[in-house]
């Protein structure tokens, strides 16, 4: 079956003087609708791998097809089209003079009429929650503000894939959820299909799967489950474990006796009350 | 060095259409040698309130002390240059701070500046970059051909350098992978407990609050409404909740078992804390049951 991304061997590197490919035959299938979570260590090839996908770098070799086509010079405008990127400094994206045109931009671009450009410019803002700033300009907000609108920028062209290039980063925890929530209900509401490079492991747990780039390879492909239950062989590779998983550990160095399964939180909280609590 | 602040209003832009307050009556004290974490909300003041710290911000009115330095609407960028060679500065955006042409250069400025020979300055940065992280592959790069974790790296190296007393952390650990910010904030805390350096921190990690801060300040809208120690913050989540705070995850998840019964005397703040509270519930359970 063919996917929304395909991608075939791929390698690049950014200068011939290098020795080391930056990305290094990296084949990879995504399925239309899937929310793909990017992980690895810094400088290990994640950033590069998504401006391939958006075709603002030229591979050395290999292939890559977006939505059934491929990426060529002569096909890269329309397969762009069909692709948002927030980048990891939305600094190097903003271009409108407030937020409101900024987040406009993109769709002036694509030829939207008016009301609808309207219409959708103010849904994104909500949907980021930043309706009261659209009058501002996007270089002087807060650091949080600015990845805000800038997921708002992507969200309102809605594009076929997004990808996020750590675009919460510097939002608070709670803020960072009700926005990710949000998106995933869009992605499973519309189908759009969600690249997310992250360092943080709660967001990725809740992809539907997950790779790790490490040295420009894909060094692993797994259900996030899967993925956690690796416990200490993800700290090697410079990953986090997941908090139940860390706990487990702590606890086991205290002769305290665990099933080895992957356990959530709450299957955690619930093993711990029954132990402690049993009569 | 200690750092008093006494009603400190700012407003961006002031004085045009587009004027915007971002403090407002902010008072604070930080003692010498305190590891301070400001935490608070998207948008509260904090990385406004932070480049009052080495001038790159002045009050609108009110005043900051910092050591003996007092700086008000009045003072003067000249005045300011002493200051800025004791406060060290992590910005928000690490771009905003590289701009030499090669990540040696970058992270040898300051010293050189400050008097060190080619060569020494050289050698600071070898050692700067290897306590970063970084791998020597990078070195010879443009500080803008890195990767946002790698920038990151390089910003931080860059102030290490300088030899600062006192260090201004706007989420230094943002874009660095697990196992970077593990060994970053435990570097600064080393720097902090070894060095006595001074440390502010802003951040959005709770847990980190809770394993490295003496001292917290919450801003919520510009003003600060909260001046505490972490172990008293966290004992209260009802306020943090009502003000749209997130409590550690140690915290967290322990309130989670105390909802279900688990009798917590105090809420842990930290994973070792739990791990070994819970151990000590489980051995009394064992040893119930065998004798
Ligand atoms: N513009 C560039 N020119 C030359 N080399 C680059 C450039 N951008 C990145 N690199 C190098 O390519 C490698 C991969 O970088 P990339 O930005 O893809 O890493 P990343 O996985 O996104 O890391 P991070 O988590 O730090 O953002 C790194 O070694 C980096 O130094
Ligand atoms: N250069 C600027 N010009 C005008 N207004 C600004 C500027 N920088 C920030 N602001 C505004 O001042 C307020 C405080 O911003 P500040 O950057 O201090 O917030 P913050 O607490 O650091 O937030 P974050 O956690 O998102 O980084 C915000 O409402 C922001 O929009
Ligand atoms: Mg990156
Ligand atoms: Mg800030």
């Amino acid at each position: 079956m063919s996917g929304i991304i395909d991608i075939k061997d791929l390698c690049f590197r950014y200068s011939q003087e290098n020795e080391e490919l930056d990305l290094s035959h990296i084949d990879l299938h995504v399925n239309e609708g899937e929310w793909l979570a990017v992980i690895g260590h810094n400088g290990s090839g994640k950033s590069t791998l998504a401006k391939a996908i958006d075709g603002l770098i030229a591979p050395e070799a290999g292939e890559i097809y977006i939505d059934g086509e491929k990426l060529t010079d002569q096909s890269l405008w329309n397969i762009r089209k069909k692709i948002g990127m927030v980048f990891q400094n939305p600094d190097n994206q903003f271009v409108g003079a407030d937020v409101e045109g900024d987040v406009a931009f993109g769709l002036e671009n694509q030829g939207i009429e008016r009301e609808e450009m309207h219409a959708r410019v103010k849904e994104a803002l909500e949907v980021v929650g930043m309706q009261d700033f659209a009058q501002h300009e996007p270089v002087r907000l807060s650091g949080g503000q600015k990845q805000r609108v800038a997921i708002a920028g992507v969200l309102a062209l809605r594009p076929k894939i997004v990808i996020f290039d750590e675009s919460t980063s510097m939002l608070d925890p709670e803020g960072r959820m009700q926005i990710i929530s949000l998106i995933r209900q869009l992605n499973k509401k519309e189908g759009f299909t969600v690249l997310s490079i992250t360092h943080d492991i709660d967001e990725a747990s809740l992809a539907d799967r997950v790779i790790v780039v490490d040295d420009g390879k894909i060094i692993d492909d797994s259900l996030p489950q899967d993925l956690f239950q690796k416990g200490n062989q993800l700290i090697e590779i410079g990953l986090d474990v997941p908090y139940p998983q860390r706990l487990k550990g702590e606890l086991a160095q205290r002769g305290i006796d665990l099933p080895q399964e992957y356990m959530d939180e709450g299957s955690l909280v619930n093993w711990l009350c029954r132990s402690i609590l049993k009569n | 060095m200690s750092i008093h602040i006494e009603k400190l209003n700012y407003v961006y832009q002031s004085g045009t259409p587009f004027s915007h307050r971002a403090l407002t009556d902010v008072s604070l004290d930080i003692a010498d040698n305190t590891y301070t974490a400001i935490i608070g909300h998207t948008g509260s003041g904090k990385s406004t309130l932070l480049q009052h710290l080495n001038g790159l911000l002045k009050p609108t009115s009110g005043s900051l002390t910092v050591e003996n330095n007092k700086i008000t609407a009045e003072t003067k960028n000249k005045e300011l240059n002493d200051l800025r060679r004791h406060v060290g500065f992590v910005f928000q955006f690490p771009e905003a701070q590289l701009f030499e042409e090669t990540v040696l250069k970058d992270i040898a400025f300051a010293p050189k500046n400050f008097g060190k020979s080619d060569e020494e300055a050289e050698q600071i940065a070898v050692k700067m970059a290897k306590l970063v992280g970084l791998p020597d592959s990078v070195l010879q790069k443009s500080p803008f051909e890195l990767s946002g974790g790698q920038m990151r790296r390089v910003a931080i190296a860059g102030v290490l350098a300088m030899e600062p007393q006192i260090l201004v952390l706007d989420e230094p650990t943002a874009g660095l992978d697990p196992k970077g910010r593990l060994e970053m904030m435990e570097m600064f805390d080393r720097l902090h407990k070894e060095q006595h350096l001074t440390i502010i921190l802003v951040t959005h990690q709770m847990n980190d609050v809770a394993n490295y801060a003496d001292h917290v300040i919450v801003m919520e809208k510009g003003r600060v409404i909260a001046d505490s120690q972490p172990a008293e913050i966290f004992s209260d989540p009802e306020w943090l909740k009502a003000h749209h705070l997130g409590l550690p995850q140690t915290t967290a998840f322990a309130a989670k078992l105390q909802q279900q019964g688990v009798p917590f005397k105090t809420l842990p703040l930290t994973e070792a804390q739990l791990a070994a509270q819970l151990a000590d519930m489980m051995n009394e359970q064992g040893g119930g049951l065998r004798g």
